[in-house]
């Protein structure tokens, strides 16, 4: 493989890695936040996926994308909300398997509505026009969408690590992560701040199916397909942590593509990534940047 | 007050109404009438497909055509006397879902016959079931030729009405094999039974006629983990990293799989197949799904296009098709599925009966007419018809006349041109094409006179 070969699929993996990140970022967020596995995140970012092509494919062309995008993000964010007060803030103070078991059971609620509203039908659209097109570098093309997706995923990856770091609302919730009865006593409304935790969770979710949206047929999979690659992304990078979940991505991205394309690991590319993700639940439980549970 | 001698004869005559009603409802023994006809009772006839999951674009027309199928039925008379019920699951394109429903279609609701799932796992693994409760399968859709052929699958209750993967693998390697330009290809293809036997077929006949042929991507590589990750970009990277390029790509990737390799090779390059051509399979689905962005130039072998069979029993077909569904054009897979449930209904016509010993023996060995345009006849030896397939190059010839593109240069290849011969399948099925005796390594390309 020489170094133009070489750049080809190592773009190709940061493409995949991209989107696998935004999505992972909201499950791990929620989590670290929230001490919540949230298995229907994939739903949230089917969601998205679905309002995005049906109103991209309504306004046409120019604002399609970009109104698909607002609308998705604005649905699932809604979606999100509803799910934190009605269901979650009734599992907050129990085990994991109650929450796991109620969030799996939205997963079930969420696929049938979204077959009902939208139809079993793979739905498709395209790329708005100014994200249409190729470079060619090398002597091989990629495509603009693919950096786009990069582009995306790298603003997202700093707004969030600003979020946490650098606002209020980020200092909110790493108090509330730390000792929330005290947060709660200092006069900050704890339950609002869960909310909105969740909502932004949401909203990543969201970013994520938008993303996809126009690079492949959207179909009632998606939820599964997604939730798998996160939870694994999530485990190796360490829950709660937004670094974790860019560096599993990457991990997770690269092995696929590389792994695809190499004639002795083609077969087992995707067991590769649940066997790193055993080895990390063997030797590194809480994942590679995760904090080990007291 | 009410009257205590007259509370159990009200709730007497109200059991009674209950069980007219319940009797009525299920359809019993007790004669039913739908306007002028009168049935002697109701019966299933069973579908397990593919409504969510990967092939969902197939799965949506196949039960369309099905339920359709059994409306025309039962205003013609039913079958055999019976007025037909379309029991249809969704198997969610997932083996262990389709055993699940095979299971409860055949045991619970007691079918009467069973239309066949998408993906070839799914009939290696429902075949036995309902062969072992003597249910007659009417193939339309999955094809691996080992599903007749095997010795562990052979399934005397199993009958093909599809090209099988031998039959299109081999019709794409022998146009393949004499385009003068082409020398190098990429095979991309999905690593289960499907991909695997209709690929094999391909590179058997592909290195018949032409030896010199040269496949540029390793065969380990040639399959593609399925179900597949949504993101082609390793195998579009590996395409465009291939040395020598391959003049062609041979592929047999199908449903949101195609879509979504086309939508991201396009996305990389607008002329990647103009750079790559490509042959795969694909159906009126694909085309329609992607509409106008479906590009021009592909090389496609498909099963039963409408718009290249062109005859009357047909065009009546897309008519009352599209003034059922809205004006959806019927796909492949809606036009073969219907051919299945009229060719099982004809059978079971002529049997006087839904029993499957009897009416098995009204269709192996007997001919029956189909909506493309050819008279069939299933094969003893294998439960295989003799029916063809479409080859041609998309093109816009029809203009907006379809809201996808059509086919230029098309070929109807004939079925006896294409079926496998009988020493090929008398080999298969005695178990003299296996490596080490193991019959899941069934490959034509190991018999004896394919080998001379």
């Amino acid at each position: 493989m020489n170094a133009s070969q070489f750049l080809l699929f190592a773009v190709g993996g940061l493409a995949n890695a991209a989107y696998l990140f935004i999505v992972a970022a909201g499950l791990s967020l929620v989590f670290g936040a929230l001490r919540v596995i949230n298995m229907a995140h994939g739903s949230l970012y089917m969601i998205a996926a679905f309002v995005t092509v049906v109103v991209a494919n309504s306004l046409g062309a120019a604002l399609g994308f970009w109104g698909g995008l607002v609308a998705a993000v604005l649905v699932a964010g809604a979606v999100g909300a509803l799910i934190e007060v009605v269901v979650l803030r009734r599992v907050y103070r129990q085990e994991h398997l109650v929450q796991l078991l109620g969030t799996y059971a939205l997963t079930l609620i969420i696929a049938g509505a979204v077959r009902l509203i939208f139809g079993a039908q793979y739905r498709t659209m395209k790329a708005p026009d100014v994200l249409t097109g190729s470079v060619h570098l090398g002597g091989h093309s990629y495509a603009v969408y693919s950096f786009f997706m990069i582009g995306a995923a790298i603003a997202i990856a700093a707004g969030v690590y600003l979020m946490l770091y650098r606002t209020a609302l980020g200092r909110n919730i790493r108090a509330a992560v730390s000792d929330p009865d005290l947060l709660s006593a200092s006069g900050v409304n704890v339950a609002l701040l869960f909310t909105t935790v969740f909502v932004i969770g949401a909203g990543l979710a969201a970013l994520g199916g938008v993303i996809v949206a126009p690079s492949q047929a959207v179909g009632l999979t998606m939820d599964t397909d997604i939730l798998v690659l996160a939870f694994a992304i999530s485990v190796i990078g360490g829950l709660g942590s937004i670094v974790g979940s860019v560096v599993g991505a990457l991990i997770v991205g690269e092995t696929i593509s590389f792994g695809l394309a190499n004639s002795y690991t083609n077969q087992f590319a995707l067991a590769f990534i649940f066997i790193i993700m055993a080895a990390v639940l063997t030797l590194r439980p809480w994942g590679l940047f995760g904090v080990a549970e007291q | 007050m009410v009257s205590l001698v007259r509370t159990p004869i009200r709730w007497a005559t109200a059991a009674a109404m209950l069980a007219l009603l319940v009797v009525a409802a299920c359809g019993g023994t007790s004669s039913s009438s739908s306007g002028a006809t009168s049935f002697k009772g109701t019966r299933n006839l069973g579908l397990d497909i593919a409504i969510t999951g990967q092939s969902a674009l197939y799965g949506h027309a196949i039960s369309q055509a099905v339920k359709l199928a059994v409306a025309d039925l039962n205003s013609s008379g039913g079958v055999a006397g019976y007025k037909m019920q379309a029991d249809i699951l969704d198997d969610g394109t997932d083996v262990n879902k389709s055993v699940e429903n095979t299971r409860q279609l055949i045991l619970q609701d007691n079918v009467a016959a069973l239309i066949g799932p998408v993906t070839s796992a799914q009939c290696a693994a429902t075949s036995p079931i309902a062969k072992q409760n003597k249910v007659i399968t009417m193939a339309a859709t999955c094809n691996s030729y080992q599903l007749t052929t095997e010795p562990d699958l052979l399934n005397p209750y199993w009958v093909s009405i599809v090209p099988n993967t031998y039959m299109e693998g081999t019709s794409a390697g022998t146009l393949v094999g004499k385009l003068p330009s082409v020398k190098n290809i990429f095979i991309v293809s999905p690593n289960y039974l499907f991909g695997r036997s209709e690929t094999n077929a391909f590179v058997a006949e592909l290195k018949k006629v032409n030896p010199s042929a040269n496949i540029v991507n390793p065969q380990s590589t040639w399959y593609v983990p399925y179900p597949t990750n949504p993101r082609w970009d390793s195998t579009i990277a590996a395409i465009q990293a291939s040395n020598p390029k391959p003049d062609l790509i041979y592929s047999n990737i199908f449903a949101a799989d195609q879509d979504n390799f086309i939508k991201q090779a396009l996305a990389v390059d607008p002329n990647f197949f103009k750079t790559y051509p490509m042959t795969t399979l694909s159906s009126v689905d694909d085309l329609n799904s992607l509409g106008s962005s479906y590009p021009l130039g592909m090389h496609l072998y498909m099963r039963a296009p409408f718009f290249a069979l062109t005859n009357a029993k047909l065009t009546a077909y897309i008519n009352h098709y599209r003034a059922t569904y809205n004006g959806e054009y019927p796909s492949d897979w809606a036009v073969m599925d219907y051919d299945a449930v009229m060719t099982w209904a004809k059978a079971a016509n002529a049997a006087g009966s839904l029993d499957s010993d009897k009416v098995v023996k009204q269709l192996a060995g007997h001919t029956f007419p189909s909506l493309r345009g050819y008279n069939f006849t299933i094969r003893t030896q294998d439960q295989q018809a003799n029916v063809g397939e479409t080859i041609g190059t998309t093109s816009d010839v029809t203009g907006t006349k379809y809201p996808f593109p059509t086919l230029s240069g098309i070929t109807n290849l004939k079925g006896d041109d294409i079926i496998m011969p009988l020493t090929l399948v008398r080999e298969l099925q005695a178990g003299q094409c296996e490596q080490g005796g193991k019959a899941s390594t069934t490959d034509f390309a190991l018999c004896p006179s394919w080998k001379s």
